[in-house]
């Protein structure tokens, strides 16, 4: 079935999905997105907290992860996340400018950072596809 | 004259004549001693015991003297063996009186006992020769058959048991000196420098009490004390000594009226114009106290020191050593000093420094306000820039979450209308538009107050100014610790400015930015090669600036000669 998936890509339809933010507008917005666009999205959570506890329960393949939550940041979480065996690839979101954080993005072992106003299939794609 | 001075000099008229009367008894009944320097002795304990009385009312040393010096004759009197009750009385006289010596010397010279210690040390040598002397009077046998003796109470007599008690009474002193000895020397190891000094006639005592007692008790006169002449002369030095004694006591309890003279000394030197500090030393010397401070009361409740730095109210009491200085019944300052220097010295004290302690007052109260003003200066700067991250999270939670979310809306609008010719191109205009606001938006909230900042810290929020700025900037930080945020964004904002000047007014080819931190302050040096001339002038941005860094206690300062580039310098203090 995924006989066309290249070692360093993650198989496009296992690709499901985990989405981590705090606007409930915003991630039906990115539900409807990545939905359109082949994604299977298996989970939402608003904060840290659950957002962690859904990684590990649901095991997507890529969780959104947003920068600013109501109990920590992202930074935090995506350590927390990437900490399970077999980890998912965390893309950190926001509506700031990845320069507004300076080191952290590079420093947290997320995948990449995407601009939330930025954000579409094509640019997750583009970060997934680079090698881990 | 005074009532009080007049039952003074009856009391000595009195006790004169019993000590006259004493001698007269002794010698009556041929008691072969030095009658003259026996009188001497006690009366030199009453003597000085009216003299601390008179002087020092309410203290418990002069009575304690006074009944020593008394109770010491009873025995003279008992010679005669006709006066009733006296042998009973010269026998428990003989035997408790030392108890009298130890409660003087545990409670000189407040006239109260200092410590629990010597509490316990003074009911153990009141209790052991008290319990003795009862017991000796109880069992006092009955006198031999046909005596003509005084009449004396009679309890349960018993020669044996009565013989026992007063041995072991008369070697009591031989547990109960080192016992006092040990309480004294303990006392002095916990006595501040002031209460040391106060109390150096005490030791002088102790000792010369402590020879008197080896006398006492080695070179005891007997019968034929007149054949034994090195045995008599020991004799003699003991009351000699003894006279001492008392002496030393009162002068001790009056010397802090000496020490009165140090504060005329204290008025010469306060004649001269002194710095705020040297006022406080100036007391210091005069009452030899260095833990010696001032505190000044500035009105409303309000306390300050001498730099104006706000101190808690004292409370004026003697035991915890505060003493307050009034003029015109208005509370001027307080002196918080050694509990044990005399209350009238440190009043007298602080009499004598009034005008300067007025003076100084006044001084200080203008540090405080200064220092208010300050301290608000620093909260309106710190207000503003709270002021600042709230309307900075309002727009990122607010008006740019709606607008990202906008603009996932029309980038699945686009991806659907990608088929319908002119809609997809106009979805694209609206993207690019919708972009262009979020973009001046963030650009916006960045400038209100950059998020990095907070996150990150000053280091990593330069770094991204530079990474902006048109013009290229080497940064350059040494020791990136997180500060306060008030001097973060202080800096921060003073960076910012300098390089938009850079890059719009300076035609630099380069910059350079330097942060360091040096004494307390941080250093923030923005230069660059271009045209120079600039100013802190109206319309650079930097004259709101210099008034934020100067809120923080800082400096700011630009050199730009024209033709040599420009260089600004900023100092913040790190609080």
């Amino acid at each position: 079935m995924c006989a066309m998936c290249s070692d360093t890509t993650i198989c496009w339809m296992e690709r499901t999905m985990l989405i981590v933010d705090d606007h409930a507008g915003y991630r039906r917005q990115a539900r409807a997105l990545f939905t359109s666009g082949g994604y299977d999205v298996i989970g939402e959570a608003a904060d840290v907290a659950s957002g962690v506890r859904a990684a590990a329960e649901l095991r997507p393949t890529v969780v959104l992860l947003d920068v600013q939550l109501p109990d920590g940041d992202g930074f935090e979480a995506a350590g927390e996340i990437l900490a399970a065996a077999e980890p998912p690839a965390v893309v950190l979101i926001s509506s700031r400018d990845a320069g507004d954080y300076g080191g952290r993005i590079g420093a947290s072992g997320a995948r990449g950072f995407i601009s939330k106003a930025d954000l579409s299939v094509g640019a997750l794609e583009a970060l997934l596809g680079a090698a881990p | 004259m005074t009532t009080r001075r007049w039952v003074l000099v009856g009391a000595a008229v009195l006790a004169a004549a019993w000590i006259l009367g004493a001698e007269w008894s002794s010698i009556h009944a041929g008691v072969q001693e030095n009658h003259l320097l026996d009188a001497l002795v006690g009366g030199a304990f009453i003597g000085a015991g009216l003299v601390a009385i008179d002087r020092r009312p309410g203290n418990a040393i002069g009575p304690l003297m006074v009944v020593f010096g008394a109770i010491g004759y009873i025995p003279n009197w008992n010679n005669l063996g006709t006066i009733p009750l006296f042998p009973t009385l010269a026998l428990a006289s003989d035997m408790a009186v030392a108890a009298l010596i130890a409660n003087i010397a545990f409670v000189y010279p407040s006239g109260h006992l200092s410590s629990r210690l010597d509490r316990v040390v003074l009911w153990i040598i009141y209790g052991a020769l008290g319990s003795t002397t009862l017991l000796a009077v109880l069992t006092l046998p009955r006198p031999p058959a046909g005596c003509d003796c005084a009449w004396t109470p009679l309890f349960a007599p018993n020669p044996s048991a009565f013989a026992f008690i007063y041995g072991l009474n008369q070697r009591l002193p031989f547990l109960l000196v080192p016992l006092f000895l040990i309480a004294v020397v303990l006392r002095w190891r916990r006595a501040s420098r002031a209460e040391r000094r106060a109390l150096r006639p005490l030791w002088i005592a102790v000792a010369l009490l402590a020879v008197v007692f080896l006398i006492g008790a080695f070179a005891q006169p007997t019968s034929d004390t007149t054949s034994n002449p090195f045995a008599y002369l020991m004799w003699e030095i003991r009351g000699v000594i003894a006279i001492a004694v008392p002496i030393l006591f009162v002068w001790g309890l009056l010397s802090e009226r000496l020490a009165r003279s140090a504060v005329g000394d204290l008025v010469v030197e306060l004649d001269k114009p002194m710095p705020a500090e040297d006022l406080e030393a100036a007391l210091a010397r005069t009452l030899r106290d260095p833990t010696l401070r001032i505190s000044y009361a500035i009105g409303g409740e309000r306390w300050v020191d001498c730099d104006g730095k706000p101190v808690p109210a004292p409370a004026a009491d003697d035991a915890a050593g505060v003493t307050l200085v009034e003029r015109d019944s208005e509370v001027l300052a307080a002196l918080a000093h050694d509990p044990a220097i005399e209350p009238g010295l440190v009043q007298a004290a602080g009499v004598a420094a009034g005008m300067a302690i007025a003076n100084e007052r006044l001084r200080a109260e203008v540090r405080a306000q200064l220092e208010e003003v300050r301290a608000s200066r620093r909260r309106i700067v710190e207000a503003g820039d709270a002021a600042r991250r709230r309307v900075e999270r309002d727009l990122h939670d607010g008006a740019q979450q709606r607008l990202v979310g906008l603009s996932l809306g029309l980038r699945m609008l686009e991806d659907r209308c990608r088929d319908v010719p002119g809609v997809a191109d106009d979805v694209g205009a609206l993207q690019t538009d919708l972009r262009a606001a979020l973009k001046e938006l963030r650009e916006l909230a960045r400038g209100l107050h950059p998020q990095i900042l907070t996150e990150e810290g000053l280091g990593a929020a330069v770094e991204s100014l530079a990474d902006r700025s048109p013009v290229p900037v080497r940064v350059m930080i040494h020791d990136d610790e997180r500060l306060p945020p008030p001097v973060e964004a202080t800096a921060y904002f003073v960076v910012a400015e300098a390089l938009t000047n850079v890059s719009k007014y300076a035609g630099a080819s380069s910059a350079a930015v330097a942060i360091a931190r040096s004494d307390g302050s941080l250093l923030v040096d923005v230069t660059d090669d271009g045209a120079g001339g600039a100013t802190i002038g109206v319309g650079s941005g930097l004259l709101g600036l210099e008034d934020r860094v100067a809120a923080l206690g800082g400096t700011i300062a630009i050199e730009s000669p024209v033709g040599q580039g420009t260089r600004l310098h900023a100092e913040i203090p790190c609080m």
